[in-house]
């Protein structure tokens, strides 16, 4: 037999009145179930201009990435490119390779401290070779590698790419630019990455 | 060293990112429906895609992708423009793709009858080796990649637009436009990191180039 809702008046449970320490109990398990069930559906769902779902996102490593969204989130996001110093000393330098730029084009490094370059493809498999210093870094999408140089000598390295990328792969050429540490704080970040007129 | 250097703020170029799905979106509309919604266009791009103004885009033949994209941007503010802005914010996603699907299928044929621009003459007949060079070969030293590795027709990269039917007065403001960062909306920074290093002559020899119908018409990118 079907019960009506009066059956459960005010009187019969008493915990539902306003101030009740039962009405708080019920609001903090309402936001947690609403949390829990948002969380749920970030896991689950592609939202709009996502490429893949929360969970998908989570369970990538650290080194990881999805090639088609690094311009909206995480390490390479354009902000984020080209050389930041760090609290122990040295420089980390963050590079995207795609179709036919590294990205930035051109990097000011300091001489005599450690660099990590941090780099990763946007499209297709490339690899930047750092004239003079012998180092190779293979930039493949889906994947940050990392490589560790030095240069103690101040001048222009050419990085050009020395896998076949496609038509445009023989214009791939950036340029590193190690200068000393004095100089090198007194450039503005713009600079850093910038050698038009250099 | 690095405690007073400032984090800069993130910065988004675009909201679109070329996924799967994305693409499956952009190339997936009515072009029916997209002439109707267009109408509203022909005025300023003209009746058959080729503006009567140098300064307005042609879009016919345009990549479905491109319209998508730049519509897109429009609307989130990614790209300005006073005109653009308020016309695709009232157009929804279905209704981008639509309006990329008409512009698409227009034909770039060349029409005598219609009021057009496109082609106009080189201000300058240097321009025309000037940059012939530059989109067949680019320029390795500055590492410059040639023009049509990613425009066409050699080669098309997602989300690049075709220029061989395009006006002259229009490139030049885009490529200005990306050298100073007054439009930034190029993912990865792509044509602003190119447009920066061209020269004063080398942007006017380009834009004259494409503007004046020289390159090689290929106006939609293979298999797409």
């Amino acid at each position: 037999m079907p019960v009506s809702n009066s059956t459960f008046s005010a009187a019969t449970r008493p915990e539902e009145r306003p101030g009740g320490t039962g009405s708080s109990a019920r609001r903090v398990i309402r936001v947690i179930l609403l949390s829990l069930t948002l969380t749920c559906v970030w896991l689950t769902v592609r939202f709009p201009y996502e490429a893949e779902s929360g969970l998908e996102y989570l369970l990538s490593g650290p080194n990881r990435i999805n090639p088609q969204t690094l311009h909206l989130r995480g390490e390479f996001v354009e902000s984020n490119l080209g050389p930041a110093e760090e609290p122990g000393g040295g420089v980390t330098v963050r590079m995207i390779a795609e179709q036919y730029l590294f990205v930035p084009q051109c990097v000011v490094v300091p001489t005599g401290v450690p660099l990590r370059v941090r780099i990763t493809s946007a499209d297709v498999v490339h690899k930047l070779t750092v004239s003079d210093a012998g180092d190779e870094v293979k930039a493949v999408p889906g994947y940050v590698v990392e490589t560790h140089l030095r240069f103690e000598r101040a001048g222009e390295y050419p990085m050009p790419c020395h896998e076949f990328c496609g038509p445009g792969h023989y214009a791939m050429r950036s340029k590193l630019i190690a200068v000393p540490p004095e100089q090198f704080r007194n450039l503005s970040q713009q600079a850093r990455m910038n050698c038009v007129s250099r | 060293m690095g405690s007073d250097v400032a984090e800069p703020p993130v910065r988004i170029p675009s909201n679109v990112a070329w996924t799967a799905r994305t693409i499956a979106m952009a190339s997936s509309g009515d072009a029916l429906r997209g002439l109707l919604i267009g109408r509203r266009c022909d005025r300023c791009h003209g009746r058959e895609g080729f503006s009567s103004s140098p300064s307005v885009p042609n879009l016919a033949g345009m990549d479905r992708l491109v319209v998508w994209k730049q519509l897109d941007d429009f609307r989130s503010g990614k790209r300005s423009s006073p005109v653009m802005q308020p016309i695709a914010n009232s157009l929804s996603l279905e209704d981008s793709a639509d309006v990329a699907a008409y512009y698409w299928m227009m034909p770039i044929a060349p029409d005598p009858q219609d009021d057009r621009a496109f082609p106009q003459s080189l201000s300058d007949p240097k321009h025309e080796a000037v940059a012939g060079r530059l989109i067949t070969a680019g320029d390795g030293n500055r590492g410059l990649p040639p023009c049509q590795a990613c425009h066409g027709p050699v080669g098309f990269v997602t989300g690049a637009p075709s220029l061989a039917t395009q006006n002259a007065t229009y490139l030049l403001e885009q490529i200005e436009g990306f050298a100073s960062g007054r439009r930034a909306n190029d993912i990865n920074l792509r044509m602003r990191s190119i447009a920066v290093q061209l020269t004063d002559e080398e942007r006017h020899a380009l834009a004259e180039f494409y503007g004046a119908g020289l390159a090689e018409p290929n106006a939609r990118p293979a298999g797409r």
